[in-house]
């Protein structure tokens, strides 16, 4: 079908620019390996999507394309909760930094006087 | 006792003036920690006499606050009084709130705008601090009169005791919860809040409320 190769050009474009991010070091092999098995695992399911029906009716759910949402809304919200606390990390180091750049500026204010 | 008056600001180029050499007239230090402004607040303050730390940009309230309890650490002052820069407290009441921490009375002092007088209170404010009164007895069991009162002292024994890890309001109830936590002694005095239309501008919004509470719930 149309939409199964489309996706699957889509996935390609996307391990393309995984390997690029793991040439320039952005991301480690850690972060590269567990997307490329995202990826892979998303491959497989479009071009076999039987494989979720299968699956679908082992958990108890109707339809393979049900147990698919439900999967990725997970791992979204997984991710999602992942960047929330990366984020207030790097908020809690930007306050750090401007409080003791502000300390230190002060500090040498005073001992100029 | 060596006394600090910690007053955080974020663009109050207009009342700051005034506050500064209000306070600096009762012969007691003040450090403004300026907040990122982008006016004349922090030369203004230096003008006025203030001790000035300036953030390089805008971190929040809670933030500006724990920069400061730091500077007075580093320079051993022994107690630490909150303060608007919008001018809506009244500096003659500060030894009101000092005395009790330098008497040893009490290691926390609370400002009560509703055991003193909230002049001008708009009505929604008045709404969302009652509701903020039950949030926290539910949260921390503290039966205060006031919340999210900024006009507070503290002693250096106290301050070592709590840490501070919201930057930005909600730091105000993560007090309280530092106060019922740490069992440290408090004790609330009557203040005046005085509503002006440019307090009124500057202060926070009450749909911050909702934030506030987000930001105690997630960020812990």
């Amino acid at each position: 079908m149309p939409i199964q190769f489309i996706l699957v050009i889509l996935i390609i474009l996307a391990v393309l620019r995984l390997l690029y991010q793991l040439k320039n070091k952005n991301i480690g092999f850690n972060q590269f390996f567990t997307w490329l098995v995202i990826w892979l695992v998303a491959i497989v399911i479009i071009s076999q999507p039987k494989i979720t029906t299968y699956l679908a009716t082992i958990v108890g759910i109707g339809r393979g394309v049900d147990l698919a949402i439900y999967v990725s809304i997970i791992v979204i919200f997984y991710l999602m909760f992942r960047l929330l606390l990366r984020i207030e990390k790097i908020e809690k180091d930007i306050t750090k930094i401007v409080r003791t750049d502000s300390l230190k500026k002060n500090n040498d204010h005073e001992n100029k006087h | 006792m060596k006394t600090l008056v910690l007053i955080p600001a974020y663009n109050e180029d207009k009342k700051i003036g005034d506050v500064v050499s209000d306070v600096k007239s009762k012969g007691i230090d003040v450090l403004v920690v300026d907040d990122g402004s982008m006016d004349q607040t922090s030369s203004i303050s230096l003008k006025k006499g203030a001790i000035v730390l300036k953030h390089k940009i805008n971190r929040g309230q809670g933030a500006a606050i724990a920069t400061g309890i730091e500077y007075a650490k580093r320079n051993h002052y022994e107690v630490v009084v909150f303060f608007d820069a919008d001018g809506q407290m009244k500096s003659e009441e500060i030894r009101k709130l000092i005395d009790p921490v330098i008497k040893n009375e009490s290691e926390v002092v609370l400002g009560s705008r509703f055991l003193g007088l909230a002049k001008n209170i708009p009505i929604s404010k008045l709404l969302v601090l009652k509701l903020a009164i039950l949030f926290t007895r539910l949260t921390t069991g503290l039966k205060l009169t006031d919340t999210h009162n900024g006009f507070q002292a503290w002693s250096m024994l106290a301050l070592d005791k709590i840490n501070l890890t919201q930057d930005r309001q909600a730091y105000a109830s993560e007090l309280l919860q530092e106060i019922s936590e740490n069992n440290i002694k408090y004790k609330e005095v009557p203040v005046t809040i005085e509503y002006t239309d440019y307090s009124k501008q500057k202060g926070q919004s009450i749909f911050n409320a909702i934030n506030i509470v987000f930001n105690l719930l997630i960020k812990k």
